[in-house]
């Protein structure tokens, strides 16, 4: 007993080290030779044991996000199970010693000692006999010879198990039971290992529970994608394996459900799309045997038999149902056209519209950026002018003016020429206010809109403009104030760099469209990257969306043309044109 | 003399009026609105009305579109603009009618009240007064080709003055040479610029638009 305790907990605590050190899944291995124990060791459970091996390798190596759920929440299963079959096999057991005693585990001991040649079955035997000992037994009593495999095989198997359960139901003992291969501590072990398994069992449960939980929450996600793009898909393996049936076994069906199977793992969306196709190849294919049995002038000998899926065709009859299946097929294959193929085209029209928009949303953030550093930009300018300028003059008119009080009583003359010069020092002020407004917005801008204030831009240009304007009506104040700014500068260049003779400028507004195109006859070579003033006009039309593009090959002739997408606000009829 | 007063700005309409009555004009009527002036324009027709450019209701060029208007009904009626900013687009519309009795000033010019007046009788008078603003940058350019082309320097130079609106004696005064040397340049001018002997006034006027228009 001591020895058993010292055993178990040595046991216990191997178990709980290679827990903590190899995770609960590696358990799986030892339940599963548990499973040789019970059952004997035969293909099945030694498959089960590499199968064990071989999932805790994997679970170990690849799927380590999978391997704590996945094998800890077989585990307790597994062993609650086994646990339950050992009891249920010890149980048999201690029902089977009950007249017997632990006679029977004696007679276990025999081991070793097979009767050859193998007895009859025990169907032929008159009746069971208890022996003490295979020795002991009287010889005229008939041997039942058990060769078990597993404890199971010793309560449950029908041959030749089942005949210890008759011998002691019976109560009389008429034949000769040799077991061979067990001990009595092999039926000790049982209880106590089924014990063991179903204590580590009940207390796996809640753990594997809450690893299962854990599982599902992380898993559910990709088999929802799974499910939602290649729902369809799963259909690709049997529908292909239905090639079977039409055309046998050969190497091209087995490698096209061999390259399904692949397909669907590997590429679910496209295993979907395949589904309809070969669904429709399948019933044009029926439809092709059945035209051969149709009736008809072309008919000149009977066709071979053939199969088309579960239907012999051989006849005219038998082809009409293998028309049937076949338009079976082609609805079926119809019916899914536009819930696979249909559907993921939908899909990646859909996700070309979130690319596009994607881009849209890029490209305004660019814009606005630069809309943003552009205000900030002309306000530290208005800023500076007005400090270096008005400002300034301002200030000397009221030092000019308290000089001018002090002097009047004194000296009227040198105070007239201070008023004089305060005078000129106002009239600056003003001017240079005037001149700040312009650049933040022109009057005449502000007053006639873009088309009179390009005519105005054109009267104050070195160059003669020719003007062509179609603008019916008024435009936003920023779109109005981005294209006149841009129109300026496109005038100042041909002015400064072309040595042009004439600028053309042609303003027109339709479809919610505004272009505008300055072309001159100068030496071109323009190029928007080398001066920063076509890039920020770029920039401030990129705002608006506008866009502009320039042609300026050396020599010439030069043409920028812009474009703003924008509304008219107002319909009113102030189109001009003309020479300036 | 009879003059309209039109600025919505009460301080400078005050200040005009003030000053105009100062030197010896009658004020007829002083308007804050454009549809008011039109109305004071058509009712007074006033010697000589004096306006703002920007007016209410619109705060645009409502003042010049009131005083175009005027002179559509009133023909030759005399104006002189005035605005915080001269565009030359609006002097040629005023000026398009070709009847004279046009101004177009800064409002600066009101500080230097002697020329101030000065264009105001012009104006009444039939005669053209162009701020030297825009005649400054008219001189920047417009010198390549075209009638002024044929113009020489000092023809140049009188035509600009003319422009500003000043008188022969003023041109003489300003560029220090007589009266007369003046005239013989104004006559050089009008007959480079093609401008048929008529009464001298409107030839000026002419001759101030073919350098507007060259």
């Amino acid at each position: 007993m001591v020895v058993m305790w010292i055993f178990m907990i040595l046991a216990w605590r191997l178990i709980s080290k290679v827990l903590r050190r190899f995770g609960r899944w590696t358990l799986m291995v030892p339940v599963a030779g548990m499973g040789a124990a019970l059952f004997g060791l035969n293909v099945w459970t030694a498959a089960t044991i590499l199968l064990a091996l071989l999932l805790a390798v994997l679970l170990a190596l690849v799927l380590v996000g999978w391997r704590q759920a996945g094998s800890s929440g077989l585990l307790p299963v597994t062993m609650l199970g086994a646990g339950i079959c050992g009891l249920w096999a010890a149980a048999s057991m201690v029902r089977s010693w009950g007249p017997a005693g632990f006679a029977v585990f004696n007679a276990f001991i025999v081991r070793g000692q097979v009767a050859t040649p193998r007895p009859a079955p025990p169907a032929a035997h008159q009746g069971p006999v208890i022996l003490r000992a295979a020795s002991q037994a009287p010889p005229n009593v008939p041997r039942v010879i058990v060769e078990p495999r597993g404890f199971i095989n010793f309560a449950f198997s029908n041959r030749p198990g089942n005949a210890i359960a008759e011998t002691f139901a019976r109560g009389t003992a008429r034949s000769q039971v040799v077991i061979i291969g067990h001990s009595l501590w092999w039926g000790r072990l049982l209880i106590l290992g089924s014990l063991l398994l179903l204590a580590l069992g009940l207390w796996l449960s809640p753990r594997a529970v809450a690893d299962l939980r854990a599982l599902i929450a992380r898993v559910a996600p990709r088999l929802d994608r799974w499910t939602r793009e290649g729902n369809w898909g799963i259909l690709l393996v049997p529908v292909t394996s239905f090639g079977l049936t039409i055309f046998g076994v050969r190497p091209w069906t087995i490698a096209a459900i061999a390259a399904a199977i692949v397909i669907t793992i590997r590429w679910p969306r496209l295993a979907a799309d395949l589904v309809p196709l070969v669904l429709v190849v399948f019933a044009a294919y029926g439809f092709m045997l059945v035209s051969r049995w149709v009736p008809g002038p072309r008919v000149l000998a009977t066709p071979q038999p053939t199969r088309f899926g579960a239907i012999p065709v051989d006849s005219a009859q038998t082809s009409l149902l293998a028309g049937v299946e076949a338009s079976a097929l082609l609805a079926f294959g119809a019916w899914l056209f536009p819930r696979t193929i249909g559907a993921h085209a939908r899909a990646k029209a859909d996700s070309g519209h979130e690319v596009e928009l994607a881009g849209r949303v890029q490209r305004l953030t660019e814009t606005r950026g630069h809309a943003l550093d552009a205000a900030a930009a002309e306000l530290r300018r208005i800023e500076r002018d007005l400090h270096d300028g008005a400002q300034t003059r301002l200030v000397a008119l009221g030092m000019n003016l308290r000089a001018l009080e002090r002097m009047l009583p004194a000296s009227p003359e040198a105070a007239r020429a201070l008023a004089a010069e305060a005078i000129e020092t106002s009239a600056r002020a003003l001017s240079d206010l005037r001149l700040l407004v312009r650049g933040i917005y022109p009057p005449v801008l502000a007053d006639r809109g873009l088309g009179h204030a390009v005519r105005a831009l054109a009267l104050d240009t070195a160059l003669p403009v020719e003007l062509d304007i179609d603008l019916p009506g008024r435009l936003t104040a920023p779109v109005e104030s981005a294209c006149y700014f841009a129109v300026a500068e496109a005038f100042a260049n041909a002015v400064k760099h072309s040595s042009a003779r004439r600028i053309h400028l042609r303003i027109e507004h339709a479809d919610d469209l505004l272009r505008i195109e300055v072309a001159d006859d100068g030496v071109g070579g323009a190029d928007p990257d080398l001066g920063t003033g076509l890039r920020g006009v770029e920039r401030r039309l990129g705002t608006f969306d506008g866009i502009l593009a320039v042609s300026s090959p050396p020599g010439g002739p030069t043409m920028i043309a812009m474009e703003v997408p924008c509304r008219l606000l107002s319909p009113k009829t102030s189109s001009c044109s003309g020479t300036g | 003399m009879q003059v309209v007063v039109a600025e919505d700005l009460f301080l400078l309409r005050d200040g005009l009026t003030r000053l105009l009555s100062a030197h010896g004009f009658q004020i007829a009527a002083a308007v804050d609105t454009a549809p008011r002036l039109l109305r004071a324009l058509l009712e007074h027709r006033p010697d000589v009305a004096v306006v703002d450019v920007r007016m209410p209701p619109g705060f645009a060029d409502d003042g010049l579109q009131a005083a175009l208007e005027a002179r559509r009904q009133v023909p030759g009626l005399p104006v002189l603009l005035l605005s915080q900013y001269v565009e030359e687009l609006y002097a040629r519309e005023m000026l398009a009618d070709q009847m004279g009795g046009v101004g177009y000033l800064l409002k600066d010019r009101v500080f230097t009240d002697n020329q101030f007046v000065d264009a105001i009788r012009t104006v009444a008078g039939g005669g053209t007064v162009l701020d030297p603003e825009v005649v400054t940058k008219l001189v920047g350019r417009r010198s390549h080709d075209g009638p002024i082309a044929r113009l020489s320097v000092r023809e140049r130079e009188v035509l600009e003055l003319m422009a500003e609106g000043r008188s022969n004696t003023a041109i003489a005064q300003q560029l220090f040479v007589t009266e007369k040397a003046v005239s013989k340049h104004t006559t050089s001018i009008f007959t480079k610029l093609g401008l048929a002997a008529s009464e001298d006034d409107n030839r000026r006027v002419l001759a101030v638009l073919a350098y507007l228009n060259s």
